[in-house]
């Protein structure tokens, strides 16, 4: 275990953002669905874990044959792309939902 | 039951099923229902057409957007207009319009929603249907925490009250699991009714039909997105 004051920095962000998403999820909020509260678990708890236990994680990297820096890169790459595709998928959901309303919209216009 | 029978809107969503809708909207007025309303969701063949023929109202989606978003749109319609109870069926011609009355009854005394549910012993339910809607009724558990012994039926019946409450997202079949969940959430008083359901030559060979693979689809999306 490796504790440092950016560990702990990230542990309180990990702490906020997936404690958001649980409450969001478990007054079923709008918007809010399982495959987003996966997402924000595995995404803040993997950073957490990074920070705490970067030794496990530089042993793994080394047992998959990847270079120190190398990994360093490959891991912020996942994140990026899992954020990326998060607020993709976020943003095509909104726009199905305004789509839908505005065709809702134009069949009970005469109504 | 006339006075009654002025109250209640049967609201049919239909999506390509332009051969059968004439019969189907017919066999409900013969049953004595005036008040018939189909939400045509983008169809491509002549269900518009078919369905305005008869001399009821027709709304129509201009694109497909799902039998969830097309009920959402009779739902809304239903509450504009002042209707006190709104029984949901297929525009297949599945359900037999004869039950409408048992549902309308047991929202008389005093349910809030009434779930029409198949009875998967009958032989002549596809087998497939009967687990895709175990799975689909386990999930539903799962994720809202009240058993329904068929999440996936067509064939329903709100009150004021709930179609008050009643606030839906999904736009496809996952709506059906939906409304189990704003029962759940709003403590709704529901009850559930044994249902005739028909399935001819004309359900399981429609392209836009129920599948195996639109059921799992309709899985991982509760699972997942919901």
């Amino acid at each position: 275990m490796n504790i440092t004051t950016l560990s702990f920095f990230l542990l309180f962000f990990s702490i906020y953002s997936i404690g958001r998403r649980i409450v969001g999820f478990i007054r079923k909020e709008q918007g809010q669905s399982l495959f987003k509260l996966m997402m924000t678990v595995s995404i803040w708890g993997g950073i957490s874990y990074v920070a705490f236990f970067p030794v496990q994680i530089r042993q793994i990297s080394r047992q998959l044959g990847f270079g120190e820096n190398l990994n360093t890169f490959i891991f912020f790459g996942f994140v990026v792309v899992f954020v990326i595709f998060f607020k993709l998928l976020s943003i095509l959901e909104k726009n199905e939902r305004l789509l839908t309303e505005i065709i809702r919209k134009e069949a009970l216009k005469d109504i | 039951m006339h006075h009654i029978k002025n109250s209640v809107l049967i609201l049919i969503p239909a999506y390509n099923e332009g051969k059968v809708i004439r019969a189907v909207i017919c066999s409900i007025q013969k049953e004595g229902w005036k008040n018939i309303l189909v939400v045509d969701d983008g169809s491509s063949d002549e269900s518009y057409k078919e369905a305005t023929a008869t001399g009821i109202k027709v709304l129509r989606h201009i694109l497909n957007r799902g039998k969830g978003a097309a009920i959402k749109t009779g739902l809304e319609a239903a509450k504009k207009a002042g209707f006190n109870i709104v029984v949901t069926l297929d525009g297949d011609g599945q359900h037999n319009p004869k039950n409408i009355k048992n549902m309308v009854d047991l929202i008389e005394k005093g349910h809030d929603v009434v779930l029409g549910i198949r009875d998967f012993k009958k032989r002549h339910i596809p087998r497939y249907k009967a687990f895709a809607n175990y799975l689909g009724n386990g999930i539903t558990w799962i994720l809202y925490g009240l058993w329904v012994n068929d999440s996936q039926s067509g064939f329903r019946a709100y009150n004021k009250r709930a179609l008050n409450l009643i606030q839906t997202n999904n736009d496809r079949y996952e709506f059906e699991s939906e409304i189990v969940r704003e029962i759940a959430r709003h403590h709704l008083k529901w009850t559930e009714k044994i249902v005739d359901v028909r399935y001819s030559d004309y359900d399981q060979n429609k392209k836009n039909k129920q599948s195996i693979g639109s059921a799992v689809k309709t899985i991982i999306r509760l699972a997942l997105f919901e």
